[in-house]
């Protein structure tokens, strides 16, 4: 299902960051998946913010995934803060898949429905 | 009579010659600069190193690095951890104790974040203080270690200036931990002194020596570097194994082995 979904796929250049989580063993940093979504849940945790969301591809199917992002200071130092996501709200997400075919994934970038963009790390 | 006034007199030259002489000596003295005690106050932040080895900071060769001089024991341990980070690192089966069973980092693993710490410094005692876990030290100054300090995760710190270096010396350290995210092992026996210098206004350089005869042949050194954040922002980043077991629960579709907290 996941290979239906609008999906974008590049080579990147690894992030040469601390990553207290999976990072690099359980995502697959040289691929990202772009999808318009919508989102199911915003957890503002430690150690890292998690965000939940429903992905529908041109057919209608619906795949769940569950990213992982940065740690809350990390977050706000970068212009998040916990409000800024409720469920509901639309939005373009790109992300690493995880490295083992779960739908879970590293956050790297997400645009609002305004137009908003937000990113996990500054800008490489 | 007149013999003895005539001794009261010299003595009362002599008398007043000495504070004259110490006056002098005051004023000479009180002319020249003080020495000044060296400033580390401020907030400092590191960088996400994987290892402490100075030939391998990204930990692609672990176990095989040239300065490290493992003994048996060390280098078996060393080859049978897993990290959780890095690029040897397997998360869902790591052996990482900060990571698996949310242990304190220790030191000096505190410092080995991308995060933030805060020096105290006061006469007697300078503080180091991270934002990650809210954990800290303390370096007790111009005082011997106690005659038999107890084991504890931070260790027992004492320090003292030289020139414009802090000197710390610790031992004490329970054998529980990482010295870094690699997996770098010690023991209760670890040693560390560190040489701890302001090198310019915004950055402050620790350089270490670590002497564990039961984990290492010989002493090695290592070296961290830290730059000054002026905005004054510490943030609480707390990690438990609540939070461990909830990601594994969430992102692995692991079982929690134990009751946690629900996810916020």
């Amino acid at each position: 299902m996941k290979g239906k979904l609008l999906v974008l796929v590049m080579l990147l250049t690894a992030f040469p960051l601390f990553a207290h989580h999976g990072g690099t063993s359980l995502y697959d940093i040289s691929k990202q998946i772009t999808v318009d979504a919508t989102i199911t849940e915003f957890v503002w945790t430690n150690p890292h913010v998690e965000i939940g969301l429903d992905a529908k591809d041109d057919k209608g199917n619906v795949a769940h995934w569950l990213l992982e992002a940065s740690s809350p200071p990390v977050m706000v130092s970068r212009g998040w803060n916990r409000k800024i996501l409720q469920p509901g709200d639309v939005v373009k997400v790109t992300f690493n898949p995880a490295q083992r075919g779960a739908s879970v994934g590293r956050l790297i970038k997400l645009i609002k429905a305004d137009g908003t963009e937000l990113t996990r790390v500054a800008a490489q | 009579m007149r013999n003895q006034f005539l001794s009261f007199c010299w003595s009362a030259v002599w008398l007043l010659g000495a504070l004259g002489l110490i006056a002098w000596c005051s004023a000479v003295f009180a002319g020249r600069p003080a020495v000044q005690t060296p400033d580390l106050t401020g907030i400092w932040q590191g960088v996400g190193i994987q290892s402490l080895s100075p030939s391998d900071p990204s930990a692609h060769k672990p176990g095989a690095e040239s300065d490290i001089p493992y003994t048996p024991w060390a280098l078996a341990k060393m080859k049978a951890e897993i990290p959780a980070t890095g690029p040897n690192a397997v998360f869902e089966n790591t052996t990482d104790p900060a990571i698996r069973y949310a242990d304190p980092d220790g030191y000096p693993r505190a410092s080995i974040h991308p995060m933030r710490f805060k020096i105290v410094q006061t006469p007697d005692t300078i503080y180091q203080l991270w934002e990650y876990n809210k954990s800290w030290r303390q370096i007790a100054m111009n005082r011997p270690h106690s005659k038999d300090p107890d084991i504890s995760w931070f260790g027992e710190s004492v320090g003292k200036w030289e020139g414009d270096t802090l000197v710390v010396d610790s031992v004490g350290f329970n054998g529980s931990t990482w010295l870094d995210p690699i997996g770098h092992p010690h023991t209760e026996d670890l040693h560390i002194v560190e040489r701890i210098k302001r090198v310019n206004p915004e950055t402050l350089v620790f350089n270490f020596t670590f002497d564990d005869p039961k984990a290492y042949t010989k002493p090695w050194n290592a070296q961290l570097t830290f730059k000054l954040k002026t905005d004054g922002v510490m943030t609480e980043i707390m990690y438990t194994i609540s939070d461990e077991l909830n990601f594994r629960q969430r992102f692995l579709n692991e079982k929690p082995p134990i009751p946690i907290r629900p996810s916020n």
